[in-house]
């Protein structure tokens, strides 16, 4: 199965939200009852019904303003701290199409993924009892189309590819309009990417992380306590047996003891 | 094992001949809840951490069930830890002797004969209580936190997540320990928390100073109850 990447070019979208409303189509998500909170961003925040969202900030720049919208959704990282933080197995899965997808029949909504995520994606429902995200439309990939929010988007702002040809198309545009290219830490590689305009600082920017890595106290958690507390138990386990088959039980067995004995 | 007279006796602290009654039927219930919670905590947890392991929750009805099974039962042990530190303070705190014994490894290593008479408990099972004291306390707030990880900062709930994984491998290590100490490597101390009487004999060579103070203060049957 091929490898996808989903590029978000942040220089051409205009924010009218036709991702956000074809997710809510395609995934059967309901509308959410929303207020205005000061910002054309509604809802306000991802949600377990909410998958897609964009993003409003408006950044003070010299002299000037940018207005930036922004799609925000999972990134679909390579080496996903969520399934790596999930105990249930199959609920959280990195798919070979390089989608990060999560199965509501198996998760047991413990909320672990939703304190691993380096980006603050997966969604709880106390109602539900169980998570939700963007899947990259994973039922739509796999029948060889592009999710619906890429479909959806009339600017260009969303295309989708394999790997190489999106890394490479990437690269070209983000020379192109002198930006950069999100996140382009070579050791956190996700399945998303954004273009960054040039003189836009991903930090000044809400819901993103500047430095997105495994957390170190999920991999401390599972790669060191995880199979210590194993290698631990096991490790006593043998020393006390050979406390056993060397030393003996510890009783009184004083020398008159010894004699009797004989 | 001394003789055990039960003939006619309904009451597990009656008096037996050549026995001492060591433990009270309160240390002995709140005991098996705390081991218990935390052994079935262990079990449950060790099934949701190690996907392999999946007979665990294919015995115990699915990882669903099992949260929730590992939710209570850390309740359980909350409650048992409690009830236990108020029984066991006084008795676990350190004394001078308890260096002497930890200088020669309660002779558990080598042969000495310079072992300080025991109190109610030695040194290495004061270690234990203090271990699962302050260890089961950050397991409890770390779950409890893990329970509602949204209600606090995420860096707060990534190193609850791992302090509680932290302190479940000190508690379960030291626990293999306790386990062998309790049973083969010591004869005759798992009965104490079964039916709470030792012979006169285990008392003198582990209890010595606490059988001597014990028989000051009035005698076996005074104790027992």
């Amino acid at each position: 199965m091929t490898e996808y990447i989903k590029l978000i070019d942040l220089t051409k979208c205009t924010g009218c939200r036709a991702c956000q409303v074809a997710c809510k189509n395609w995934n059967d998500l309901p509308a959410e009852s929303t207020g205005f909170t000061g910002s054309l961003q509604n809802p306000a925040d991802l949600s377990y019904n909410t998958w897609c969202l964009i993003r409003f900030d408006e950044i003070q720049n010299g002299s000037g303003m940018n207005w930036i919208m922004r799609h925000d959704a999972c990134m679909h990282c390579e080496w996903p701290a969520c399934v790596k933080a999930c105990p249930s197995p199959g609920a959280l899965v990195r798919t070979d199409t390089g989608a990060v997808v999560h199965d509501p029949n198996y998760c047991i909504g413990c909320k672990a993924c939703t304190a691993a995520c380096p980006f603050d994606i997966p969604r709880y429902s106390a109602e539900q009892e169980k998570i939700a995200k963007c899947t990259l439309c994973y039922d739509r990939i796999t029948d060889g189309r592009k999710p619906a929010c890429v479909t959806a988007c009339p600017t260009g702002c969303l295309t989708f590819g394999s790997k190489a040809e999106m890394l490479s198309k990437a690269d070209a545009r983000a020379a192109e309009v002198q930006g950069v290219v999100y996140p382009r830490n070579p050791k956190y590689r996700t399945n998303v990417l954004y273009i960054m305009p040039r003189a836009i600082d991903v930090a000044q920017l809400q819901h993103t992380n500047p430095n997105p890595k495994m957390p170190t106290t999920i991999l401390w958690w599972k790669n060191l306590f995880k199979p210590f507390t194993l290698i631990g138990m096991g490790a006593v386990a043998g020393a006390a047996m050979l406390h056993y088959m060397v030393r003996g039980p510890h009783e009184p067995h004083g020398p008159e003891k010894k004699e009797g004995g004989e | 094992m001394g003789p055990r007279k039960r003939k006619g006796v309904s009451d597990m602290s009656a008096k037996k001949e050549g026995m001492v009654y060591v433990t009270t039927l309160q240390e002995r219930i709140v005991h098996w809840l705390l081991a218990g919670s935390c052994l079935f905590a262990l079990l449950t947890g060790l099934g949701l951490m190690f996907h392999s392991w999946d007979f665990i929750p294919a015995l115990l009805g699915g990882h669903y069930a099992m949260k929730w099974m590992h939710i209570f039962s850390g309740v359980v042990f909350a409650f048992a830890l409690v009830g236990a530190s108020i029984m066991w303070w006084e008795h676990c705190k350190f004394v001078p002797d308890d260096l002497k014994w930890a200088m020669q490894a309660g002779g558990y290593l080598w042969d000495t004969h310079d072992l300080p008479p025991g109190g109610m408990y030695n040194a290495g099972q004061k270690l234990f209580f203090w271990t699962v004291f302050v260890f089961g306390i950050v397991v409890v707030v770390s779950g409890l936190i893990m329970f509602n990880p949204l209600a606090v900062p995420v860096t707060l709930a990534r190193w609850a997540y791992m302090l509680h994984a932290a302190s479940v491998m000190v508690i379960a290590s030291f626990f293999v320990i306790h386990l062998y100490l309790g049973t083969f490597g010591n004869p005759g101390t798992v009965q104490i928390m079964f039916h709470g009487w030792a012979t006169r004999e285990y008392c003198e060579f582990h209890k010595g100073k606490w059988l001597a103070e014990r028989e000051k203060k009035g005698g076996e049957e005074s104790q027992a109850a």
